[in-house]
């Protein structure tokens, strides 16, 4: 039945397209704080769901740990990057830190691949079963990685919009001047921002890891190709854009595959991105968080 | 209050403060005038931290502030309404509010203010949840004013308030800055309207491409006078008039 095995792919991909929103949301949030794009930013999120695994294998502990483990390792990476690719580079170059992050991507990519020797490492099951709907099958594991990613963004719009430090943030980003005027430190806030975001990654990492079920190498160079496209199509600073946009990607992405297969599909979602940079450049809302 | 002394600020190369000194007596409303391109702005936001002197002193109720960051001199009692007002303009006007808060952590005082400055601004009451770049030129003056008033500054400084505004509106910005002053805030004024700031100004400064070249008390000189000094070129031969 063809209409029944499309809807069951959009609605996978709906599910999975949350660990996406999570890492576009990544994306536009640096660049709404500080206009530049992290381009570490997956290859660090992928590290941190590594570094997750490791722990858990060392240490030992239930698999649902590694998503808390994730994200707290994001944290600290994301205050890494900071640090080492923003706090000292000069910023009126929009070079600058594109190079230093790119640097930080290989850097990160070559640390996971030399610390594994290139091998796949197996994901724990976090959660297993089907929900059976009849004609419909529901995977757990994807139920269980949407409501995560839900449950993460709930808590980041949380933070941004009813807390001190969410005003402070969104003045940055919105004003830096007038921000620094009321007392606000643009370095505490930037820095901020990027252990949140980190955190962010961290954890949709390790969805990612829990849903596919292993951790490769090969994972970050989509991933941050995929988060950009979200960044893009949801429109560059827009959270809202960027949860939409990143469950439209994971959607398409397997409608694509669908229709496809699995080689072509990439061809398809960079089909949509063209679309969207042709016709819709400012992306789904097209109202980005402006800096005047 | 305010104490600034030989302040040289550059950009690149070009110095656009080239060794400027001036004072803002604690409870007084002082003015500076000056034709674009004299510097003014460039003088409030190294005042205020944002921009880092080269060169020069800037004291604030005898404490050196020069090169402390923005937020040091905001913790220190200043607060600077820049020029454009640059409200955050997808937040909300209550939102706006707490922002000029942010260094404050007595969270019940900083809502008795905020009900201050609704019963001070009413136009900002009845847009408290609109978002403040909806509102017009004026109410986003006012809402710059307010946002400033909010860190409870001993001094305030004011970029050109009067800009780009209607006459009516104007008045009523100044009428405001006149109430700040009786109720003890002491004010440093940058403006282009001269009438309006030499009505409500105590003492004023003349500024020409980088230099303060008059200095007087606003009976002393008719207005023309000071329009045609600050604004017409003749100031060279004024400036051995100099009294401060």
């Amino acid at each position: 039945m063809l209409i029944v095995d499309l809807v069951q792919s959009i609605v996978d991909g709906l599910l999975f397209g949350a660990t996406y929103a999570l890492i576009g949301i990544g994306f536009t949030l640096v660049f709404g704080v500080m206009h530049k794009i992290n381009m570490a930013y997956a290859a660090a999120s992928v590290g941190a769901a590594y570094a997750a695994l490791r722990l858990i294998a060392l240490i030992g502990g239930p698999a649902w740990a590694s998503l808390l483990i994730a994200a707290a390792a994001g944290g600290v990476f994301g205050l890494i990057i900071y640090w080492l690719c923003f706090r000292f580079i000069p910023l009126s170059n929009p070079l600058a830190t594109l190079m230093s992050t790119v640097g930080m991507f290989l850097l990160a990519e070559e640390i996971i691949v030399h610390t594994t020797d290139g091998m796949p490492q197996n994901y724990p099951v976090v959660v297993r079963g089907i929900l059976d709907m009849g004609e419909f099958m529901i995977r757990g594991d994807l139920v269980f990685v949407f409501v995560c990613a839900l449950l993460a963004m709930v808590v980041l719009l949380y933070l941004l919009y009813r807390t001190k430090l969410g005003i402070a943030t969104r003045a940055v980003s919105q004003q830096p001047v007038a921000a620094q005027l009321v007392g606000i430190r643009l370095n505490h806030i930037n820095a901020l921002t990027f252990i949140v975001t980190g955190m962010l990654g961290g954890f949709a990492g390790a969805l990612i890891g829990s849903a596919v079920g292993l951790l490769s190498p090969l994972l970050v160079i989509p991933l941050t190709i995929k988060g950009l496209i979200v960044t893009v199509i949801g429109g560059l600073g827009s959270i809202p854009g960027a949860i939409i946009a990143g469950l439209l990607v994971g959607m398409a992405e397997n409608v694509f595959q669908y229709f496809r297969g699995v080689t072509e599909r990439d061809i398809y979602v960079m089909l949509l991105l063209f679309v969207f940079l042709v016709f819709r450049p400012g992306g789904i809302f097209s109202n980005t968080v402006k800096r005047d | 209050m305010l104490d600034v002394q030989d302040i040289v600020t550059a950009y690149g190369k070009i110095e656009a403060l080239k060794g400027v000194s001036l004072a803002a007596a604690e409870g007084r409303i002082t003015c500076l005038l000056g034709p674009n391109g004299a510097g003014k702005t460039t003088l409030m936001y190294s005042i205020a931290g944002v921009l880092k002197p080269r060169r020069g002193a800037i004291r604030l109720g005898g404490v050196d502030i020069t090169g402390q960051s923005p937020s040091a001199i905001v913790a220190r009692g200043l607060a600077l309404v820049p020029e454009n007002r640059l409200v955050f303009p997808q937040m909300t006007v209550a939102e706006n509010l707490e922002a000029g808060a942010y260094q404050r952590r007595d969270a019940a005082e900083v809502a008795v203010d905020i009900e201050r400055m609704y019963a001070r601004f009413p136009r900002l009451k009845e847009r408290r949840t609109q978002l403040a770049g909806t509102l017009s030129g004026g109410e986003q003056q006012m809402l710059a004013v307010a946002r400033a008033l909010m860190s409870r500054p001993r001094i305030l400084l004011m970029d050109e308030p009067s800009l780009g505004l209607a006459p009516l509106i104007v008045e009523e910005i100044f009428r405001i800055v006149g109430e700040l002053n009786k109720d003890g805030v002491t004010i440093f004024l940058v403006e282009q309207n001269v009438h309006m700031a030499l009505k409500v100004a105590h003492h004023f400064y003349l500024m020409e491409q980088g230099r303060v070249t008059f200095s007087g008390e606003p009976g002393k000189l008719a207005e023309d006078e000071v329009i045609q000094r600050a604004y017409l070129g003749t100031s060279r031969q004024a400036s051995s008039h100099k009294t401060g």
